[in-house]
């Protein structure tokens, strides 16, 4: 490590000391800022430290409990993890994670899709997880042609790198494709039966990567994750190197059987989520276990996780189960929706809409959801609008045949549900900057509720 | 059933032009008919079908990716025909975003200038940056102002005989500069207001039934709605912006 970089580090190390100590404020972003406005170059001097190696975590939606598991399951070996856990997932944040410290066994690091163009260089990790991609903050990050551009050239600069990929999904086969014929190395996972869902109706990739062709499915799992094929040029899903099968999919929790080549299968559950989760969890599981972790060690991580981040969070207010999750474009609220209607208990919801920076300040993407199935649902009893754009959310869902009243603070919504016995839960699903805001409020009642 | 049958709308190529949400204009001129008992059926064209303009009330282009928007334009061009009668004839067509540019001359995709299909005397180039955000127009169609996004690297230039949409009074409309915001030829609407336009705009989405109805020899009087949601979202937005 140079001067320049030492000088780097030292003063990031300052400005968290500075933030976490004296402030008591987490600054997960500004330390790194630090180090990178004196060593651009930062992350690949600091890169060194993980010894045993480095994962990137990348795709729309899921990137945080993913990162949070695989942390979590390393951590359970007794290594140490270097981890962005709260989310700062551009090279700042990255920097930031990677400061603390002299040595660490793993760095597991989540990053924003455009951004890994700038991490991929200097962090040259072991894996890239790529778990799917789907239309978000179109106004930020462009079409997703441009978003598969992106990913495709940080893997060419960082030629080492291994890529895990939902095979399942063509828009992440397409990047893996063009990645594997520059010389990456491809593992692929996915759900390898049929689920029997309903089709989501988000339309993303109906046409083949390749050719154009519309893809044909043997089935389908979510959104357009399933068994594709193209009917005229053969791009197709590829064989699955991590499996999973026997998959069960209850209110109460997700379980299945993952399977690869190395090791019989074995059953991963959590009491918790949606299929969605099960891709989160089969690319954590795999990418453990290629890290070493015993499958026996990995759902024991499982069994006592609770990450308290805003993702499918519970929680007791006025006697009343909460449920909060984060929901931030079509397919996450598609997801909440199969969620909640899974869930036959009498409900209240609550969904908060805002159009902040890191939201996306275009808000058209509600038109794309699915609400049209919580109308004429005697479960579904209490829908309410809140955020900034409560107002474009209450029209979408009067066009879906729904009446909500807007609740500007998530206590006016649980005044609302106070129409519902205690014992029916709130559903609070909100977008980006909503999340943080919306969880201390929620966490506060419930502890003075406790 | 109103005053005669269900209107009909023609949604083209809703796989492929579909990019924010487009399909809401769609849903909100159903809900609109059949709140009035006016009833309508919605057809949708895909590629490889063509697109049958008899008995057509109303055409909708949405948005695509310029990828789509080009395998789009190249199906057109031999509808050109049909669809310039259409027009000619007082035919309602609604064009947003990537839509918009079609009904022009040319517009150019990269540097390589693609031919449109001349529906009305208008033409896109390229500027930098793109124009992004929220915008909101006043228009003599519509009693509120007109609020939504935009988010298009094209400038649109239009001819001599063809009146803008409205005068931007927030945001960037057809070029940034000239303070116009899309185009109204006949009864065709075309605008940057991408994706969910009409819900927002209840004004805009009952100024295209009218003239529908009007058109096939309906009365175009519409029995009012209550459109206390929709006004609401649209007052928040006006007030935020202006």
């Amino acid at each position: 490590m140079g001067i320049r970089s030492i000088v780097a580090t030292t003063a990031g190390r300052a400005v968290h000391a500075v933030l976490h100590g004296l402030l008591h404020r987490a600054g997960s972003q500004l330390p790194g800022r630090v180090a990178l406005a004196i060593d651009p170059q930062v992350v690949a001097h600091l890169r060194h430290k993980a010894r045993a190696g480095s994962v990137v975590v990348c795709g729309t939606n899921g990137k945080t409990t993913t990162t949070n598991v695989i942390a979590a399951a390393l951590e359970a070996t007794g290594q140490h993890v270097l981890c962005n856990r709260e989310g700062a997932n551009m090279l700042p944040g990255v920097a930031s994670a990677l400061l603390p410290g002299h040595t660490a066994d793993w760095a597991v690091i989540e990053a924003d899709e455009l951004s890994c163009i700038h991490i991929l260089p200097q962090l040259q990790p072991t894996y890239l997880v790529l778990l799917n991609l789907f239309r978000d903050q179109l106004d930020r990050s462009g079409e997703i042609d441009h978003v598969q551009d992106i990913i495709v050239q940080a893997l060419a600069a960082s030629p080492t790198t291994t890529l895990l990929v939902c095979g399942d999904d063509p828009l992440c086969m397409g990047v893996a494709e063009r990645a594997q014929a520059a010389g990456t190395t491809v593992l692929a996972f996915g759900i390898d039966e049929d689920l029997g869902l309903p089709g989501d109706r988000v339309p993303e990739a109906r046409f083949c990567q390749r050719c154009g062709t519309e893809l044909s499915y043997a089935y389908r799992s979510y959104a357009q994750l399933g068994a594709f094929r193209c009917p005229s040029c053969g791009f197709a899903r590829p064989k699955l190197d991590y499996r999973a099968t026997h998959v069960r999919l209850e209110h109460a929790g997700v379980a299945f059987d993952l399977a690869c080549d190395e090791t019989k299968a074995w059953r991963v559950s959590v009491g918790d989520g949606g299929v969605y989760l099960v891709y989160n969890l089969l690319a954590s599981a795999a990418l453990a276990l290629r890290a070493g972790v015993e499958p026996t060690t990995f759902q024991q991580t499982l069994d006592g996780y609770d990450p308290g981040n805003g993702r499918l969070q519970h929680l007791v207010v006025d006697g009343r189960p909460v449920v909060l999750n984060l929901a931030k474009n079509p397919t996450g609220l598609n997801q909440n929706i199969a969620l909640m209607l899974a869930d036959n208990r009498p409900k209240a919801v609550h969904i908060i809409i805002n159009d902040e920076a890191n939201d996306g300040h275009d808000v058209s993407w509600l038109w794309d959801v699915d609400f049209e199935r919580l109308a004429g649902r005697s479960d579904v009893r209490i829908v309410t609008a809140g955020g900034l754009r409560a107002n474009d959310l209450q029209v979408r869902l009067k066009y879906a045949g729904i009446t909500a009243p807007i609740a500007t603070q998530v206590s006016d919504a649980l005044a609302q549900a106070d129409a519902l016995p205690a014992e029916d839960p709130l559903y609070v699903l909100t977008n980006y900057s909503a999340l943080w805001p919306t969880k201390a409020e929620l966490e506060q009642r419930s502890r003075q509720d406790g | 059933m109103g005053n005669g049958r269900a209107l009909q709308i023609l949604h083209l190529y809703p796989e492929l032009l579909n990019l924010y949400g487009d399909s809401g204009n769609i849903l909100v001129l159903r809900k609109r008919l059949e709140w009035r008992r006016l009833g309508c059926t919605v057809r949708e064209v895909h590629m490889g079908e063509r697109a049958s303009l008899t008995d057509i009330d109303l055409v909708f282009i949405g948005g695509g990716s310029d990828r789509e928007q080009r395998i789009v334009c190249d199906e057109l061009q031999r509808q050109r025909s049909e669809l310039a009668a259409f027009v000619e004839d007082g035919g309602v067509l609604l064009a947003v975003c990537g839509g918009y540019q079609l009904l022009g001359h040319s517009y150019l995709m990269g540097n390589e200038e693609v031919r449109g299909l001349s529906l009305v005397d208008l033409y896109t180039d390229r500027g930098s940056p793109r124009l992004i955000g929220n915008v909101v127009v006043g228009s003599r169609i519509a009693p509120q102002p007109i609020v939504g996004y935009e988010n298009h690297g094209g400038r649109t230039h239009l001819g001599a005989g063809v009146e803008p949409l409205g005068r931007v009074l927030f945001g960037h409309g057809n070029d940034g500069e000239s303070g116009q915001e899309g185009c109204l030829y006949r009864n065709v609407v075309g605008t940057y207001v991408h994706g969910p336009l009409l819900p927002k705009n209840p004004g805009v989405a009952d100024w295209l039934i009218s003239r529908a109805l009007e058109r096939r020899g309906d009365a175009s009087e519409l029995e009012p709605l209550d459109d206390t949601e929709e006004l609401a979202a649209n007052g928040a937005m006006c007030k935020r912006l202006l």
